[in-house]
């Protein structure tokens, strides 16, 4: 697989701003991979994510988009990506139907707009003005704005914040299925179970630099201990004791442990993505 | 070109779903009873006046209330990751406001001709209005988008008329001597103002009138180019 994306030493200042925003990135986006940009809000996660989709111009560095200059590439690239914004985009005097479309007139190829909507839940009320709509469904209906133009690089800012755990889980399985299809999802979250569940790689952006670019699994071992802890009951009550993954096989205490039927709950000591995030950033997650 | 009458159709069926249509009609219709009560040459003489406002300080202000809108509703951020260029987009934007004027042309033109029975050089006026229209759009814009929010641009457009069409009313009515005119030019409202004015009464002061269209859209080329295409994607892009 190549790379969707090659950025090589981005720095970015906003005009009004002093010092760059953006302070010399490095990192790749593989074809067909679940890219994860996760950091507390102002890390420049948005910035970047807005200098990748062209609406930020005036960086230094350099921006590859399938080996082409970004720069050079004319307005034919948004025929190639999907936007799916965190806050809603439709005309809310509009049906949800006239919103979608709308937007799908512009394009040259275009997803099957009912075949989305039914999907997410909202053909029943694609005669319904967006202004009646909830937050969540206008999430969802943002997602299907997105895909309308059967992207080939998918860019999500806070995909499901604001769904309830149902309309999350679908939005999930369908851009799991979009990436299983070969396309590449530029994804920005503070929503740890949604880089747990959908991330190949991720990167936490801290202070305009990234701290640390891997994938979920080896950052939860980088961070976690070496260690097995087992919780068991004993004369009634709950007890815990940790074991080294070394050699754990010819433990004796914990085999002896394990055959003793008491074992209630077994963990690896790999770390969560949120224990990760607050180590790597120094932000609590809210 | 297909995209931008895709973009040109979008904007007017908002024009009508977001009532701002309607409600200029409304206004027009206000100018029509006020028509019936005023004679032939008191009519005559309140024309150029409406035209001018609406073609002026209705437009900016309809425009204004449609961008913040339209920013407020995020929709400009999702047109700028479509695959039309700004060019387009501001044409489109432009094109609905410059029919909203034409609107208001047309309805104050029958009101006239039936009341009164008064007529004009029609094209010649449907020439000023698109260049007085094509002016005051690209100042409706500057100023949107150099407002936070529609209140903040109203703000901005009191002080705008305050300096620059209160002084061309006030010609209008005699209050400002005539001797002032050249100067009084340089104001984008007056020259629209003298455009609308000469293409109703027929009465040219030829070299004003070629200095007005020119003036108007020099400025309109400008204030496009170098104030409100680059303004609009950084606007876009900070929402």
């Amino acid at each position: 697989m190549g790379a969707a994306f090659n950025v090589e030493n981005l720095c970015f200042k906003y005009p009004s701003s002093k010092e760059n925003v953006i302070k010399g990135i490095t990192f790749d986006v593989h074809e067909g991979e679940i890219f994860g940009l996760l950091g507390p809000s102002g890390a420049g996660k948005s910035t970047t994510q807005k200098i990748l989709i062209k609406l930020l111009e005036n960086y230094t560095g350099s921006i590859k988009y399938f080996g082409k200059d970004l720069k050079t590439i004319n307005n034919s690239f948004y025929e190639e990506i999907g936007v799916g914004f965190e806050m809603p985009v439709h005309f809310s005097k509009l049906t949800a139907l006239e919103n979608m479309k709308y937007f799908a007139g512009f394009y040259k190829k275009t997803a099957d707009i009912q075949e989305l909507m039914e999907r997410v839940g909202l053909w029943e009320y694609r005669d319904v003005k967006v202004a009646e709509f909830s937050k969540g469904m206008k999430v969802r209906l943002n997602f299907v704005r997105a895909m309308l133009n059967n992207p080939r690089v998918l860019f999500l800012d806070e995909v499901t914040n604001g769904l309830d755990p149902k309309n999350a889980r679908i939005i999930k399985d369908m851009i799991a299925e979009y990436r299983a299809k070969g396309g590449t999802v530029f994804l920005t979250t503070h929503l740890m179970n949604d880089v747990e569940q959908l991330c190949d790689r991720v990167a936490f952006c801290v202070n305009g630099k990234l701290m640390e670019i891997s994938t979920p699994r080896d950052l939860k071992i980088k961070y976690g201990k070496r260690e097995v802890k087992v919780e068991y009951r004993d004369n009634g009550t709950i007890s815990s004791a940790s074991f080294p993954l070394d050699g754990i096989g010819d433990n004796e205490e914990f085999l002896k442990l394990l055959k003793s039927g008491k074992v209630e709950t077994i963990h690896s000591g790999e770390t969560s993505l949120e224990e990760i995030f607050i180590i790597v950033t120094g932000v609590e997650l809210k | 070109m297909k995209s931008l009458a895709k973009l040109i159709a979008g904007e007017l069926k908002r024009l009508i779903k977001y009532n701002i249509l309607p409600v200029s009609l409304v206004t027009a219709i206000i100018w029509i009873v006020l028509f019936l009560f005023l004679s032939k040459e008191e009519a005559f003489e309140l024309a150029p006046i409406l035209i001018f406002v609406d073609v002026s300080a209705m437009s900016i202000l309809l425009l204004g209330a449609s961008h913040h809108l339209e920013k407020q509703e995020g929709t400009i951020r999702t047109m700028m990751v479509m695959p039309i260029s700004l060019w387009q987009i501001i044409t489109a934007k432009n094109v609905s406001s410059m029919i909203l004027a034409l609107e208001s042309v047309l309805v104050t033109s029958v009101a006239l001709y039936l009341i009164h029975g008064v007529t004009f050089n029609y094209i010649l006026l449907l020439i000023f209005v698109a260049i007085a229209g094509a002016a005051h759009a690209a100042i409706g814009f500057a100023l949107s988008l150099r407002s936070r929010d529609f209140t903040a641009m109203l703000g901005k457009l009191v002080g705008y008329m305050f300096i620059f069409t209160i002084p061309s009313i006030l010609f209008s009515i005699g209050v400002i001597d005539e001797k002032y005119e050249w100067l009084l030019m340089l104001s984008p409202s007056h020259s629209a103002s003298h455009l609308i004015t000469s293409a109703l009464t027929g009465e040219f002061k030829l070299v004003m009138t070629i200095a007005a269209c020119a003036y108007l859209a020099v400025l309109s080329g400008v204030l496009f180019k170098f104030e409100v295409h680059p303004r609009f994607k950084d606007n876009a892009a900070r929402g």
